[in-house]
């Protein structure tokens, strides 16, 4: 396809004048028939990739994704866009709904599916029936079990693709060290892809870190920091509770529009929270890491991290969440001595000592179904044929890595010397020169003036409307 | 107010099986779940929690019971204390109490809300002519039942009368009520509110924003059907009206019945087991208060088992083995369904 052609699609379709890096050259590879792996920053527009690719070659787009709430948030941006013909294959789907999507196959543009559903004969049936353009594999990374997020359905995916009849496959994710890229192409089978990578490096977010002594200390900054840098911002924690309690005391104590959101709440009030962020009717959301992958707002200033991620990969995720318009913005680490702990409590929860590996080995040949989350992950192992001593292995690999990926991240926000420069080795990346508009080196203060973040005044919250005035604003023409 | 205020008010200080109202609250349609709602007077209340974690459940009852509001009497059984009478009378006057749960028996409440939510969205975005928007859920099988109604209804004046519509159905309610049914609504220019938002907003808990707003699905519901003429938005509620409450499968088995083909004829021709057909009409009897059963029970049962049960006026205290013990052949169906009558003849 000629480069006129392209830039002509992009503009009728999506309204832009220009592509952003990496998206034109993975294109016109993929075009070109090639398979790719595409390392690209978050908030680079990945999903117009697979997009454009489906609009110009005839056929089905298969995209896997690991998270149901981003396949979800993902067919709710693609009908936004215009592309009607979009379904998700999640376990939420009762057999009836199921059904109606693998009948209407044909009829669609774009299915987003989990490497679990994929796997399902009824499923790969129906697949095999329709004529595939492109396989996607999102977050690709899951498929290492170097990589921070492995999952091992995601160890399925090679095969899959040979039954699918190896169509051509672009694998996307934010982060990969050339570990974990190495990784993905020998599990998927493509030694010959073309990879495409492009830096993590967002210079245009300043990086800080916060070392406060007591979670009093803790809150009194944050709400500082949320009322004094400019808005919106979002606020990250690792567990729902202290989602909604910060929430709930940020909004209580300052005249900020203040919201929480995890996976604990409906799906309508995810669908509204997520709305009035995109239309600027909130000031601060305190999030799980759950929010934000779906979204596109150009706009967000301050991204600040009230406990630690689970690792450096996760951080520059959340992080590339802010500034995607270019314009200066701020990422906030607070640290309290001991926080480090919660990341270990939590990565407690994902292991698995011997004894339980090996009883849960008997539930299988005892032929029960798998009752425990632990256990729904341990099935895969068993249906493949792995042994006792092979997956106490795996587990044990897994808690290492993940030991280490906690002590790296303490040794960012430890670091005397420019933090980007030690993120920027991490992901084997050359440092770029530290300046003023670089990052926090220890001790020094917030520059929020010479950023240009400083905060305009606080917006009032808007008087209760009656309701006759709702319904006509929403259903009369010149209201 | 919790979820806990609300479940405290559907015990009495007569012992109740909690699990067979968690039964009743989530919707589990057997025969004991039903026939639980019966005796315990909590039918109205059948499916409106649909979805609500037993863990949740268990909580609540914990927190009432750690409140001192309710005790359990025996293993599986709880009654409401002297001091949880007196906590029922204050959240009484308080709290947001349903009016028109009895829809959930008359309607799929929760199909239609959740369909009616997206056809507004729809409407307003197409209104202003806005054509790049979210919709509010992604679900396949709601879109698409929402498009071909668009599809039937869309014109100039669709906008016009869904406004009409809604602004007659909210000049029925409180201010309170049409506030939060309007504020919840979503649409062009406008995400709507949360419940936490409008609970905030209405110094009211978000469990009670909850009720309020089921509470509200009904009453729009009751509305529409009293609609002389067919209207988009009666058009949309139209596939979600129930003929009766009972499931489909047991109401053929009662039509099966009335025609005079006996219960055997019955479970050959529809090819179900004989205790199937049984605990269709079972279910029939407690949701279908014209169900004949004394008929079905024969004058000689029916002697036979007012005989046994003459000195008992509590019908949900009798028990089965005293039958076995008078009429060691009678089946447990019988039993039940003699139950079920006298319940129906007490109310």
């Amino acid at each position: 396809m000629q480069r006129e052609a392209l830039y002509q699609l992009l503009k009728t379709k999506y309204g832009f004048d220009a592509f952003r890096p990496g998206q034109y050259e993975v294109i016109t590879d993929l075009l070109a028939g090639q398979d790719v792996l595409a390392v690209l920053p978050t908030g680079t527009g990945k999903s117009l990739i697979y997009q454009l690719v489906g609009t110009v070659v005839p056929g089905l787009v298969v995209v896997v994704s690991p998270l149901i709430s981003l396949m979800q948030d993902q067919v709710a941006r693609l009908n936004y866009q215009g592309e009607k013909q979009v379904a998700a294959l999640t376990s939420q789907l009762d057999f009836g709904a199921k059904q109606s999507v693998l009948n209407h196959l044909k009829t669609l543009k774009f299915l987003f599916v989990s490497p679990e559903m994929l796997k399902q004969p009824p499923v790969l049936t129906a697949l095999k029936l329709v004529t595939l353009s492109l396989l996607v594999i999102d977050e690709a990374h899951c498929i290492s079990t170097w990589g921070p997020d492995f999952r091992p359905d995601y160890l399925s995916l090679g095969a899959l693709k040979q039954t699918l009849g190896n169509p051509r496959t672009l694998m996307l994710t934010a982060t990969a060290t050339p570990k974990v890229r190495e990784d993905i192409l020998a599990q998927l089978q493509v030694p010959m892809a073309k990879q495409v990578i492009y830096s993590v490096n967002r210079p245009n977010i300043y990086l800080a870190v916060e070392q406060v002594v007591t979670e009093a200390d803790k809150r009194a900054r944050l709400q500082q920091l949320v009322l004094t840098v400019q808005r919106p911002s979002i606020v990250y924690f690792s567990s729902k509770r202290q989602t909604d309690l910060i929430a709930d005391w940020l909004r209580s104590t300052t005249k900020l529009r203040v919201a929480a959101y995890h996976a604990g709440l409906s799906a309508e009030d995810r669908f509204k929270i997520q709305q009035q962020f995109m239309a600027g009717e909130l000031d601060v959301i305190c999030a799980t890491s759950a929010f934000g992958m779906g979204i596109d707002k150009a706009d967000i200033r301050q991204v600040i991290h009230y406990h630690l991620p689970n690792n450096l990969a996760d951080y520059v995720q959340e992080i590339g969440r802010a500034g995607r318009d270019g314009q200066p913005a701020l990422a906030v680490m607070l640290y309290a001595p001991g926080d480090e702990q919660l990341v270990r409590n939590l990565n407690e929860l994902t292991t698995a000592s011997p004894m339980e590996i090996q009883a849960d080995q008997q539930r299988f040949m005892r032929q029960q179904a798998p009752n425990t989350d632990l256990s729904q992950v341990l099935q895969y192992y068993w249906t493949h044929g792995y042994s006792v001593g092979q997956v106490t292995t795996q587990f044990e690999q897994r808690q290492r890595a993940k030991e280490i990926e906690l002590s790296q991240l303490l040794a960012y926000i430890q670091t005397k010397k420019c933090r980007r420069a030690y993120l920027m080795t991490y992901f084997s990346e050359a440092a770029p020169t530290h300046t003023a508009t670089c990052c926090q080196l220890a001790g020094e203060r917030l520059p929020l003036e010479s950023l240009g973040l400083m905060a305009g005044p606080t917006e009032s919250k808007t008087a209760v409307t009656p309701w006759q005035q709702i319904l006509a604003q929403l259903f009369l023409q010149n209201s | 107010m919790l979820f806990a205020d609300y479940l405290l008010l559907l015990f009495t200080t007569a012992p109740r099986r909690p699990k067979a109202l968690f039964n009743v609250l989530r919707g589990k349609r057997t025969v004991s779940t039903l026939f639980a709602g019966l005796t315990t007077g909590t039918l109205a209340y059948l499916d409106s929690w649909h979805g609500v974690p037993l863990t949740t459940f268990e909580a609540a009852t914990q927190q009432l019971q750690s409140a001192g509001w309710l005790e359990a009497t025996q293993p599986g059984y709880l009654r409401v204390t002297a001091a949880g009478v007196t906590e029922q009378n204050r959240l009484r006057k308080g709290l947001y109490l349903p009016t028109a749960f009895e829809q959930f028996q008359q309607a799929d409440v929760r199909q239609f809300t959740a369909i009616s939510q997206l056809a507004l969205q729809v409407v307003s975005e197409a209104v202003h002519q806005e054509r790049r928007y979210y919709p509010l859920t992604t679900d396949q099988h709601i879109q698409w039942q929402v498009k071909n109604w668009f599809r039937q209804w869309q014109g100039p004046t669709l906008g016009q009368q869904i406004y009409d519509e809604l602004t007659a159905f909210l000049q029925t309610l409180s201010d309170e009520a049409a506030a939060v049914f309007a504020q919840s609504l979503t649409g062009f220019g406008l995400p709507g509110l949360t419940d936490q938002q409008l609970a905030t907003q209405l110094d009211r808990s978000p469990v009670t924003i909850l009720v309020m707003r089921k509470d509200l699905s009904c009453h729009w519901i009751a509305w529409l059907k009293q609609q002389p003429t067919a209207t988009p938005l009666s058009a949309l509620l139209q596939p979600f009206l129930k003929a009766n409450p009972v499931s489909s499968s047991a109401w053929q088995t009662f039509q099966d019945y009335l025609t005079g083909q006996s219960l055997t004829e019955i479970a050959q021709r529809r090819r179900l087991k004989l205790s199937t057909v049984r605990e269709h009409l079972l279910e029939t009897s407690i949701l279908w208060p014209d169900f004949p059963a004394a008929q079905l029970l024969t004058p000689t049962r029916i002697a036979q088992l007012s005989t046994i049960f003459a000195d008992n006026p509590v019908i949900e205290t009798w028990q089965f083995k005293t039958v076995q013990a008078e009429l060691p052949t009678m089946d447990f169906f019988w039993f039940r369904l003699y139950q079920i009558m006298r319940c129906h003849d007490a109310a």
